[in-house]
């Protein structure tokens, strides 16, 4: 998964998905940066209301693992308990073979997510 | 009344509303402004070296896109950038490599402040850097909140923040 998309870079995202059901986890999603044109394409993990911690690069949500098949390279990440809002979810990148620092992820409003990413 | 004259005066009411809403909607010339300054400054910065002005030449002309005491927050843990020396020293020391490094402003919105002596933007600022060694193309896209003010007819970038869209 690329860290971020230009428009024009041939990504097709459904700006509809999400006007009648919720972002599930799993769901990779296109997020608005200062507008449409310049977007993260990133995979969400973490919904409303759910806590999550990263240790070793191992994903809690609620305490228990998860699974992540499509991770090939893990770096040893930890990021601390984060307890998420009832508008946030918590996207992340499939490519996680570097430095934490030099990857963007995090909490992010549901406002800010423009749609699935289909292809 | 007529129903051609009803029809005819509804129409025209309609055409003045739609005007309104047209001229309402169009860029006041400091918005205009602004952006094209904001286009300037990308051009100047994706100007190499190479294309005629020296390193320290190139550094003070992007230096005079900046206030005085313009202040660069960009987050993460660094540091504020503090005045524009500060910034045209560090823009100088950056200067080589531009030939393999480019950067684009996209979704710039602006908000020219009562008074018109001070704007907020927003924007997204991409930064395409060429491996010189593969050719291979990678991109860095952050969005940012800038502070700009007007003096003596020009207006200048007086902070540049970063803006968390990922928490």
């Amino acid at each position: 998964m690329e860290p971020t998309v230009r428009s024009g870079a041939l990504k097709f995202v459904n700006r509809l998905a999400y006007q009648r059901e919720r972002p599930e986890r799993g769901d990779i999603v296109a997020i608005k940066l200062a507008g449409p044109h310049v977007l993260y394409v990133k995979r969400i993990i973490g919904l409303p209301g759910e806590q999550l911690e990263i240790t070793k690069g191992q994903v809690y949500i609620n305490g228990a693992p998860l699974e992540e098949p499509y991770v090939r390279k893990r770096w040893l990440w930890d990021v601390p308990k984060v307890t998420l809002t009832s508008r946030e979810y918590f996207v992340i990148g499939d490519n996680r073979g570097m430095r934490a620092a030099d990857h963007d992820f995090g909490r992010v409003d549901v406002s800010r997510i423009l749609g699935r990413v289909i292809f | 009344m007529t129903r051609a004259v009803l029809v005819r005066g509804t129409l025209a009411v309609g055409l003045l509303v739609l005007g309104v809403i047209a001229w309402r909607s169009q860029p006041s010339s400091d918005e205009h402004a602004i952006t094209a300054r904001l286009e300037a400054l990308r051009n100047e910065v994706n100007t190499s070296t190479k294309d005629g002005l020296g390193t320290a030449a190139r550094a003070a002309q992007i230096g005079s896109y900046f206030t005085d005491d313009a202040v660069v927050e960009l987050g993460r843990g660094s540091p504020p950038i503090q005045g524009r020396d500060t910034l045209m020293g560090m823009v100088a020391r950056l200067q080589p490599r531009t030939a393999a490094f480019r950067m684009d402003l996209d979704d710039v919105s602006v908000d020219v402040l009562p008074g018109a002596t001070a704007a907020d933007v927003l924007l997204t600022a991409s930064f395409v850097q060429r491996s010189i060694s593969t050719g291979e193309e990678s991109l860095d896209a952050h969005e940012y909140a800038l502070v700009m003010t007007k003096a003596d007819g020009q207006w200048r970038i007086a902070r540049i923040t970063a803006v968390d869209t990922l928490r």
